[in-house]
Protein backbone atom coordinates (compact mmCIF):
# COMPACT_ATOMS: atom_id res chain seq x y z
CA UNK A 1 0.00 0.00 0.00
CA UNK A 2 1.55 3.32 -1.07
CA UNK A 3 -1.34 5.68 -0.45
CA UNK A 4 -3.03 6.57 -3.71
CA UNK A 5 -4.52 9.80 -2.37
CA UNK A 6 -2.04 10.91 0.25
CA UNK A 7 1.05 11.61 -1.91
CA UNK A 8 -0.89 13.92 -4.28
CA UNK A 9 -2.64 15.47 -1.29
CA UNK A 10 0.73 16.33 0.27
CA UNK A 11 1.88 17.81 -3.05
CA UNK A 12 -1.27 19.92 -3.17
CA UNK A 13 -0.61 21.07 0.40
CA UNK A 14 2.86 22.17 -0.68
CA UNK A 15 1.44 24.12 -3.62
CA UNK A 16 -1.21 25.66 -1.38
CA UNK A 17 1.42 26.91 1.05
CA UNK A 18 3.48 28.29 -1.83
CA UNK A 19 0.41 30.15 -3.09
CA UNK A 20 0.10 31.85 0.28
CA UNK A 21 3.33 33.71 -0.57
CA UNK A 22 2.31 34.42 -4.18
CA UNK A 23 0.62 37.59 -5.44
CA UNK A 24 -3.15 37.23 -4.94
CA UNK A 25 -3.92 37.65 -8.66
CA UNK A 26 -1.96 34.46 -9.42
CA UNK A 27 -3.79 32.17 -7.01
CA UNK A 28 -6.89 31.47 -9.13
CA UNK A 29 -4.95 30.87 -12.40
CA UNK A 30 -2.51 28.61 -10.57
CA UNK A 31 -5.31 26.56 -8.99
CA UNK A 32 -7.10 26.36 -12.35
CA UNK A 33 -3.94 25.24 -14.14
CA UNK A 34 -3.12 22.60 -11.53
CA UNK A 35 -6.68 21.22 -11.53
CA UNK A 36 -6.94 21.17 -15.34
CA UNK A 37 -3.64 19.39 -15.78
CA UNK A 38 -4.45 16.90 -13.00
CA UNK A 39 -7.77 16.02 -14.63
CA UNK A 40 -6.17 15.94 -18.09
CA UNK A 41 -3.33 13.61 -17.12
CA UNK A 42 -5.76 11.42 -15.16
CA UNK A 43 -8.07 11.22 -18.20
CA UNK A 44 -5.24 10.38 -20.61
CA UNK A 45 -3.83 7.80 -18.17
CA UNK A 46 -0.33 6.65 -17.39
CA UNK A 47 1.17 3.22 -18.18
CA UNK A 48 1.27 1.02 -15.09
CA UNK A 49 4.96 0.34 -15.76
CA UNK A 50 5.71 3.98 -14.91
CA UNK A 51 4.51 3.62 -11.31
CA UNK A 52 7.94 3.93 -9.69
CA UNK A 53 8.85 6.97 -11.79
CA UNK A 54 5.50 8.61 -11.09
CA UNK A 55 5.81 8.19 -7.32
CA UNK A 56 9.42 9.35 -7.37
CA UNK A 57 8.39 12.42 -9.39
CA UNK A 58 5.59 13.17 -6.95
CA UNK A 59 7.84 12.92 -3.88
CA UNK A 60 10.61 14.96 -5.48
CA UNK A 61 8.01 17.59 -6.37
CA UNK A 62 6.80 17.70 -2.76
CA UNK A 63 10.38 18.28 -1.57
CA UNK A 64 11.15 20.97 -4.17
CA UNK A 65 7.80 22.74 -3.77
CA UNK A 66 8.07 22.75 0.02
CA UNK A 67 11.66 23.93 0.06
CA UNK A 68 10.90 26.66 -2.48
CA UNK A 69 9.01 28.44 0.30
CA UNK A 70 12.35 29.16 1.91
CA UNK A 71 13.59 31.28 -1.02
CA UNK A 72 14.12 34.80 0.27
CA UNK A 73 12.15 36.36 -2.60
CA UNK A 74 8.40 35.95 -2.97
CA UNK A 75 7.46 33.68 -5.89
CA UNK A 76 6.80 35.46 -9.18
CA UNK A 77 4.39 34.62 -11.98
CA UNK A 78 6.65 32.15 -13.77
CA UNK A 79 7.57 30.25 -10.61
CA UNK A 80 3.99 30.01 -9.37
CA UNK A 81 2.61 28.77 -12.68
CA UNK A 82 5.51 26.36 -13.16
CA UNK A 83 4.94 24.82 -9.72
CA UNK A 84 1.18 24.70 -10.34
CA UNK A 85 1.69 22.91 -13.67
CA UNK A 86 4.17 20.52 -12.09
CA UNK A 87 1.73 19.77 -9.27
CA UNK A 88 -1.13 19.14 -11.69
CA UNK A 89 0.89 16.72 -13.79
CA UNK A 90 2.14 14.61 -10.89
CA UNK A 91 -1.18 14.61 -9.03
CA UNK A 92 -2.96 13.40 -12.15
CA UNK A 93 -0.25 10.83 -12.85
CA UNK A 94 -0.21 9.34 -9.33
CA UNK A 95 -3.98 9.05 -9.17
CA UNK A 96 -4.06 7.57 -12.70
CA UNK A 97 -1.45 4.95 -11.92
CA UNK A 98 -2.33 4.02 -8.32
CA UNK A 99 -5.52 5.72 -7.25
CA UNK A 100 -9.22 6.13 -7.85
CA UNK A 101 -11.08 9.13 -9.33
CA UNK A 102 -12.26 10.02 -5.83
CA UNK A 103 -8.64 10.53 -4.80
CA UNK A 104 -8.55 13.65 -6.99
CA UNK A 105 -11.50 15.01 -5.02
CA UNK A 106 -9.51 14.42 -1.86
CA UNK A 107 -6.16 15.74 -3.10
CA UNK A 108 -7.01 18.86 -5.11
CA UNK A 109 -8.96 20.66 -2.34
CA UNK A 110 -5.81 20.43 -0.21
CA UNK A 111 -4.49 23.39 -2.25
CA UNK A 112 -7.06 25.46 -0.34
CA UNK A 113 -4.65 25.36 2.59
CA UNK A 114 -3.50 28.70 1.16
CA UNK A 115 -6.45 30.32 2.98
CA UNK A 116 -5.37 29.43 6.55
CA UNK A 117 -1.74 29.92 5.50
CA UNK A 118 -2.46 33.51 4.38
CA UNK A 119 -4.26 34.13 7.67
CA UNK A 120 -1.30 32.70 9.58
CA UNK A 121 1.11 34.88 7.60
CA UNK A 122 -0.67 37.90 9.06
CA UNK A 123 0.07 36.81 12.62
CA UNK A 124 3.26 36.63 14.72
CA UNK A 125 3.22 32.85 14.10
CA UNK A 126 3.78 33.38 10.36
CA UNK A 127 6.98 31.34 10.30
CA UNK A 128 4.87 28.33 11.25
CA UNK A 129 4.02 28.00 7.55
CA UNK A 130 7.68 27.45 6.73
CA UNK A 131 8.08 24.98 9.59
CA UNK A 132 5.12 22.94 8.35
CA UNK A 133 6.55 23.11 4.81
CA UNK A 134 9.80 21.64 6.10
CA UNK A 135 7.81 18.83 7.71
CA UNK A 136 6.25 18.15 4.31
CA UNK A 137 9.70 17.94 2.74
CA UNK A 138 10.86 15.55 5.47
CA UNK A 139 7.80 13.33 4.99
CA UNK A 140 8.44 13.25 1.25
CA UNK A 141 12.11 12.32 1.69
CA UNK A 142 11.17 9.46 4.03
CA UNK A 143 8.17 8.22 2.10
CA UNK A 144 10.06 8.45 -1.17
CA UNK A 145 12.92 6.38 0.19
CA UNK A 146 10.91 3.71 1.98
CA UNK A 147 10.22 1.67 -1.17
CA UNK A 148 13.99 1.04 -1.33
CA UNK A 149 13.64 -1.04 1.85
CA UNK A 150 14.51 -4.67 1.28
CA UNK A 151 11.34 -5.58 3.21
CA UNK A 152 8.03 -5.07 1.47
CA UNK A 153 6.86 -2.08 3.45
CA UNK A 154 4.76 -0.63 0.68
CA UNK A 155 3.28 -3.85 -0.61
CA UNK A 156 0.04 -5.32 0.70
CA UNK A 157 0.53 -8.22 3.05
CA UNK A 158 -1.90 -11.11 3.43
CA UNK A 159 -4.18 -9.01 5.67
CA UNK A 160 -4.83 -6.40 2.96
CA UNK B 1 -22.23 -33.10 37.88
CA UNK B 2 -20.03 -35.96 38.88
CA UNK B 3 -16.52 -35.22 40.02
CA UNK B 4 -13.75 -36.34 37.66
CA UNK B 5 -10.86 -38.57 38.61
CA UNK B 6 -8.87 -35.76 40.20
CA UNK B 7 -11.79 -35.01 42.48
CA UNK B 8 -12.70 -31.65 40.89
CA UNK B 9 -16.07 -30.94 39.36
CA UNK B 10 -16.00 -30.41 35.55
CA UNK B 11 -18.34 -27.48 36.36
CA UNK B 12 -15.25 -25.47 37.32
CA UNK B 13 -13.55 -26.32 34.06
CA UNK B 14 -16.65 -25.17 32.18
CA UNK B 15 -16.59 -21.85 34.11
CA UNK B 16 -12.94 -21.31 33.30
CA UNK B 17 -13.54 -22.07 29.63
CA UNK B 18 -16.47 -19.66 29.58
CA UNK B 19 -14.39 -16.94 31.27
CA UNK B 20 -11.56 -17.43 28.80
CA UNK B 21 -13.97 -17.27 25.89
CA UNK B 22 -15.20 -13.89 27.18
CA UNK B 23 -11.65 -12.54 27.11
CA UNK B 24 -10.64 -12.93 23.47
CA UNK B 25 -7.12 -11.87 22.62
CA UNK B 26 -6.99 -9.84 19.44
CA UNK B 27 -4.17 -10.87 17.10
CA UNK B 28 -1.29 -8.41 17.51
CA UNK B 29 0.81 -9.48 14.55
CA UNK B 30 -0.40 -6.74 12.25
CA UNK B 31 -0.15 -3.76 14.48
CA UNK B 32 0.73 -0.75 12.39
CA UNK B 33 -0.79 -1.97 9.15
CA UNK B 34 -2.75 0.42 6.97
CA UNK B 35 -2.75 4.20 6.76
CA UNK B 36 -4.02 4.85 10.29
CA UNK B 37 -1.86 2.08 11.76
CA UNK B 38 1.13 3.46 9.92
CA UNK B 39 0.46 6.97 11.19
CA UNK B 40 0.06 5.87 14.81
CA UNK B 41 3.09 3.63 14.57
CA UNK B 42 5.18 6.47 13.12
CA UNK B 43 3.84 9.00 15.60
CA UNK B 44 4.71 6.83 18.60
CA UNK B 45 8.12 5.80 17.31
CA UNK B 46 10.10 8.92 18.39
CA UNK B 47 8.29 8.88 21.76
CA UNK B 48 9.47 5.37 22.59
CA UNK B 49 13.14 6.29 23.01
CA UNK B 50 14.04 8.77 25.77
CA UNK B 51 17.32 9.62 24.00
CA UNK B 52 15.54 10.72 20.83
CA UNK B 53 12.81 12.47 22.73
CA UNK B 54 15.21 14.47 24.92
CA UNK B 55 17.34 15.49 21.93
CA UNK B 56 14.31 16.80 20.04
CA UNK B 57 12.97 18.73 23.01
CA UNK B 58 16.49 20.07 23.55
CA UNK B 59 16.58 21.41 19.99
CA UNK B 60 13.42 23.40 20.75
CA UNK B 61 14.75 24.61 24.11
CA UNK B 62 18.02 25.76 22.53
CA UNK B 63 16.09 27.50 19.78
CA UNK B 64 14.09 29.39 22.42
CA UNK B 65 17.32 30.58 24.04
CA UNK B 66 18.88 31.56 20.70
CA UNK B 67 15.82 33.46 19.47
CA UNK B 68 15.28 34.47 15.86
CA UNK B 69 16.16 33.30 13.27
CA UNK B 70 17.40 30.07 14.84
CA UNK B 71 14.23 29.38 16.81
CA UNK B 72 12.63 28.79 13.40
CA UNK B 73 15.67 27.56 11.49
CA UNK B 74 16.50 24.71 13.87
CA UNK B 75 13.04 23.06 13.75
CA UNK B 76 13.16 23.44 9.96
CA UNK B 77 16.62 21.93 9.58
CA UNK B 78 16.21 19.05 12.05
CA UNK B 79 13.31 17.17 10.37
CA UNK B 80 14.78 17.58 6.89
CA UNK B 81 18.24 16.36 7.93
CA UNK B 82 16.64 13.62 10.03
CA UNK B 83 14.78 12.46 6.93
CA UNK B 84 18.04 12.52 4.98
CA UNK B 85 19.62 10.44 7.77
CA UNK B 86 16.60 8.12 7.65
CA UNK B 87 17.11 7.66 3.93
CA UNK B 88 20.79 6.91 4.57
CA UNK B 89 19.75 4.33 7.18
CA UNK B 90 17.30 2.70 4.80
CA UNK B 91 19.84 2.49 2.02
CA UNK B 92 22.53 1.37 4.48
CA UNK B 93 25.12 4.11 3.95
CA UNK B 94 27.91 3.46 6.47
CA UNK B 95 28.20 6.08 9.23
CA UNK B 96 30.13 6.21 12.53
CA UNK B 97 28.50 4.32 15.45
CA UNK B 98 24.98 5.71 15.57
CA UNK B 99 24.29 5.11 19.28
CA UNK B 100 27.42 7.08 20.18
CA UNK B 101 26.27 9.93 17.94
CA UNK B 102 22.83 9.93 19.54
CA UNK B 103 24.22 9.84 23.08
CA UNK B 104 26.67 12.60 22.18
CA UNK B 105 23.86 14.69 20.71
CA UNK B 106 21.94 14.60 24.00
CA UNK B 107 25.10 15.53 25.94
CA UNK B 108 26.00 18.40 23.60
CA UNK B 109 22.48 19.78 23.12
CA UNK B 110 21.86 19.64 26.86
CA UNK B 111 25.27 21.21 27.46
CA UNK B 112 24.76 24.18 25.13
CA UNK B 113 21.46 24.88 26.91
CA UNK B 114 22.99 24.48 30.35
CA UNK B 115 25.79 26.92 29.53
CA UNK B 116 23.49 29.10 27.41
CA UNK B 117 25.95 28.95 24.53
CA UNK B 118 25.06 31.16 21.57
CA UNK B 119 27.27 30.27 18.61
CA UNK B 120 27.13 31.75 15.11
CA UNK B 121 23.95 30.88 13.24
CA UNK B 122 25.72 28.60 10.75
CA UNK B 123 27.44 26.70 13.55
CA UNK B 124 24.22 26.10 15.48
CA UNK B 125 22.55 24.87 12.29
CA UNK B 126 25.52 22.63 11.49
CA UNK B 127 25.48 21.11 15.01
CA UNK B 128 21.76 20.36 14.88
CA UNK B 129 21.92 19.12 11.27
CA UNK B 130 24.80 16.77 12.06
CA UNK B 131 23.06 15.23 15.05
CA UNK B 132 19.75 15.01 13.16
CA UNK B 133 21.42 12.70 10.64
CA UNK B 134 22.32 10.26 13.46
CA UNK B 135 18.78 10.29 14.86
CA UNK B 136 17.28 9.80 11.41
CA UNK B 137 19.74 7.05 10.59
CA UNK B 138 18.74 5.06 13.67
CA UNK B 139 15.05 5.44 12.84
CA UNK B 140 15.66 4.58 9.20
CA UNK B 141 17.21 1.27 10.22
CA UNK B 142 14.25 0.47 12.48
CA UNK B 143 11.42 1.28 10.08
CA UNK B 144 8.84 -1.48 10.19
CA UNK B 145 7.85 -3.23 7.04
CA UNK B 146 4.17 -3.63 7.94
CA UNK B 147 3.39 0.04 8.40
CA UNK B 148 2.01 2.11 5.58
CA UNK B 149 5.07 4.16 4.57
CA UNK B 150 3.27 7.42 3.88
CA UNK B 151 1.19 7.32 7.04
CA UNK B 152 4.25 6.22 9.01
CA UNK B 153 6.35 9.09 7.63
CA UNK B 154 3.65 11.68 8.34
CA UNK B 155 3.24 10.45 11.92
CA UNK B 156 6.98 10.22 12.49
CA UNK B 157 7.76 13.73 11.22
CA UNK B 158 4.73 15.27 12.93
CA UNK B 159 5.70 13.73 16.26
CA UNK B 160 9.28 14.98 15.88
CA UNK B 161 8.10 18.47 14.95
CA UNK B 162 5.72 18.60 17.89
CA UNK B 163 8.54 17.64 20.26
CA UNK B 164 10.50 20.64 18.94
CA UNK B 165 7.49 22.87 19.45
CA UNK B 166 7.06 21.55 23.00
CA UNK B 167 10.71 22.42 23.66
CA UNK B 168 10.23 25.91 22.21
CA UNK B 169 7.03 26.43 24.22
CA UNK B 170 8.68 25.34 27.48
CA UNK B 171 11.65 27.59 26.70
CA UNK B 172 9.56 30.64 25.84
CA UNK B 173 7.26 30.23 28.83
CA UNK B 174 10.19 29.88 31.18
CA UNK B 175 12.20 32.75 29.64
CA UNK B 176 9.23 35.13 29.74
CA UNK B 177 9.07 34.70 33.48
CA UNK B 178 12.78 35.23 33.85
CA UNK B 179 13.35 31.53 34.13
CA UNK B 180 16.65 31.25 32.27
CA UNK B 181 18.01 29.34 35.24
CA UNK B 182 15.17 26.85 34.94
CA UNK B 183 15.87 26.33 31.23
CA UNK B 184 19.58 25.99 31.90
CA UNK B 185 18.81 23.53 34.69
CA UNK B 186 16.70 21.48 32.28
CA UNK B 187 19.62 21.56 29.85
CA UNK B 188 21.90 20.28 32.58
CA UNK B 189 19.54 17.40 33.36
CA UNK B 190 19.27 16.56 29.66
CA UNK B 191 23.05 16.59 29.38
CA UNK B 192 23.38 14.29 32.40
CA UNK B 193 20.88 11.91 30.83
CA UNK B 194 23.00 12.08 27.69
CA UNK B 195 26.07 11.04 29.68
CA UNK B 196 24.13 7.98 30.81
CA UNK B 197 23.08 7.17 27.21
CA UNK B 198 26.67 7.64 26.10
CA UNK B 199 27.91 5.37 28.89
CA UNK B 200 25.41 2.70 27.87
CA UNK B 201 26.43 3.04 24.22
CA UNK B 202 30.12 2.71 25.05
CA UNK B 203 29.73 -0.23 27.45
CA UNK B 204 27.31 -1.92 25.05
Amino acid sequence: MRGGALPPALLCLGLGMLLAYAPRRLIAPALGLASMLALGVFAVGVPAAWEEIVFAGCWISVVVTSLSLHFPRAPGQLRVLAFAANTGVWVGAVVAVAGRPLDLLFALPCTLVFVPAIILLGTPARLGVKIVASWLAAVAILAGTLPILPTTGYEPDHMQ
Amino acid sequence: MTPNRSGQSPWWAACILLALSLMPTVAQAHDGTGLVGGFISGFLHPLNGPDHMLAMVAVGLWGAILGRPLVVALPIVFPIMMAVGGAMGIVGVPVPPVELGIGLSVVVLGGVIAFSIKPADWLAIAIVAGFAVFHGYAHGQELPSAADPVGYSVGFVLSTGLLHLIGIAIGFMALRRGGLRLVRGLGGLISLAGVWFLFKAVTG
